[in-house]
């Protein structure tokens, strides 16, 4: 039997009726202190902001297949009141190193940094939009708004051409899209803030209006002198996923029965990631109809190259000219 | 432009900032009317510090504690070089929401130094590239004073 009690008249009926409660076998609890959201789980109600919020589910790191953990800081919610679907995170401070080549970075993650964020991008639609507020011992809850759209990096892979018309009909849109994501790290940047998570599964493309949006942006990282380093190697990993529609390791292009020994032979390691060295940057070699303006951006990002991007606004800058030159 | 004997050296405890300050010594010491500024720029503490129960004042003693160190082994090296004890001045800041190189830039603006000295570490691209380096820093934005990059 379960005792309702805990929860106020204005949100009892909504509970009541909710499938998800239906289906429980167990005291669903009123959380207003979100410290240890290990306990908090799907049927709890978590109160914040005067507003109650069933949790339905919890959102899963998405990129890495079989490894896909649910991330309990970060339950998927309703508003019992308005109906509405929220996805919230609770604070969670971690850090860990990660490794890029030879260099060992340690990772923070910062609910801090995000509320920052939030705040800073509220209204802009690049963003994922959501807002800060206190639970009841001071954790920063972020309440934020589910994106109604895709991945970036899986409509992309999904699209059903060959590169040559890939480049022809759907690269000049998806670069518009990625000069515009430019953009809205570059509004970051000039307030000192920084992404610190740029990854090809960061990006949402709206259903709505087909805009792209960043997400997640509680990472930080400890770089005094060069605090945006790493976000311009996401920006340039993007860049590289979107003018090959994948990436290459040597082994890939090895494997590869169009390009195999012919092409990895032509390979030196110059033509690899600057930091990481896992992926070829000098895609013309393996894509020879591939823009050679286009391959010299993303030259910038590889052993070889002569001259490092210092700023976005150079990569901006750069590739706005490239779609001129090759687009009109 | 300031005049150029008035000289900001950027120092840490490494052998490259006090090959700057030697190179300082053997190049001023003889001109009556230098003025030398050690400068100790350190950056602000990790992320999460704070959340981790850092106090601040703590970390910025520890900081200062350390350049003070330094100071006294960079001044020993002017002074046996020649240069006078009182032409010597020695600061301490934290790069508050700037990084090292634009704190830098900054200090010498506002004294109106013209020139800045720097030891040069040897470094690799990529290194650069995530963790920067003062001097490129500084050969690049030179506008207005002499960079001396001391390698």
């Amino acid at each position: 039997m379960i005792d309702w009690s805990p929860f106020p008249d204005r949100i009892r009926e909504q509970l009541q009726q909710h499938i998800l409660i239906k289906d429980l076998r167990r005291q669903p609890r009123l959380f207003t202190d979100t410290s240890d959201f290990t306990c908090i789980d799907f049927g709890d109600v978590i109160h914040v902001d005067d507003r109650f919020f069933l949790v339905v589910g919890h959102t899963k790191e998405g990129r890495f297949g079989i490894d896909e953990q649910p991330k309990q800081w970060v339950p998927k919610v309703v508003d019992l009141e308005s109906g509405q679907r929220h996805i919230l995170k609770l604070v969670f401070h971690e850090n860990f190193t990660i490794s890029l080549g030879p260099f060992q970075i340690t990772c923070y993650r910062s609910p801090e940094k995000e509320c920052r964020v939030l705040d800073l991008v509220r209204g802009n639609p690049l963003f994922m939009q959501g807002h800060s507020v206190p639970d009841e011992v001071g954790n920063m809850v972020r309440i934020l708004d589910v994106i109604q759209g895709t991945r970036m990096d899986t409509t992309i892979a999904r699209l059903a051409c060959d590169d040559e018309a890939y480049l022809a009909d759907h690269l000049p849109g998806i670069l518009g899209h990625y000069l515009k994501l430019l953009e809205g790290i570059m509004l970051l940047h000039r307030h000192g803030l920084k992404h610190g998570d740029i990854r090809r599964d960061h990006v949402i493309i709206d259903g709505r209006d087909g805009t792209y949006r960043w997400i997640d942006f509680d990472y930080d990282f400890y770089l005094p002198e060069r605090p945006f380093a790493l976000d311009l190697i996401g920006l340039g990993n993007i860049l590289l996923f979107l003018l090959g529609r994948r990436n290459f390791r040597p082994v890939d292009v090895l494997e590869d029965p169009e390009m195999g020994e012919r092409v990895l032979s032509t390979l030196h390691v110059n033509d690899l990631a600057l930091l990481s060295r896992d992926r070829i940057f000098n895609l013309r070699k393996l894509k020879p109809t591939l823009p050679k303006c286009f391959n010299d951006v993303l030259l910038h990002f590889s052993v070889g190259t002569p001259v490092l991007y210092d700023e976005v606004g150079e990569l901006y800058d750069d590739l706005q000219r490239c779609l001129v030159e090759v687009y009109g | 432009m300031g005049k150029w004997y008035n000289i900001l050296v950027a120092v840490d405890a490494m052998e490259p900032s006090l090959s700057a300050v030697r190179y300082v010594g053997q190049v001023a010491g003889k001109i009556a009317e230098v003025s030398i500024c050690l400068l100790h720029v350190y950056p602000e503490p990790p992320p999460d510090f704070q959340a981790s129960g850092g106090v601040c004042e703590n970390y910025m003693a520890q900081r200062i504690a350390g350049a003070e160190q330094v100071f006294q082994r960079c001044t020993e090296i002017l002074v046996t070089s020649g240069i006078r004890r009182e032409a010597i001045a020695c600061a301490t800041q934290m790069a508050e929401g700037k990084t090292i190189s634009e704190t830098l830039l900054e200090v010498r603006a506002r004294g109106d130094f013209g020139t800045v000295v720097t030891g040069k570490r040897g470094i690799s691209k990529a290194e650069e590239f995530l963790f920067g380096s003062i001097s490129n820093a500084l050969a690049r934005h030179c506008q207005d004073f002499t960079a001396w990059i001391v390698g």
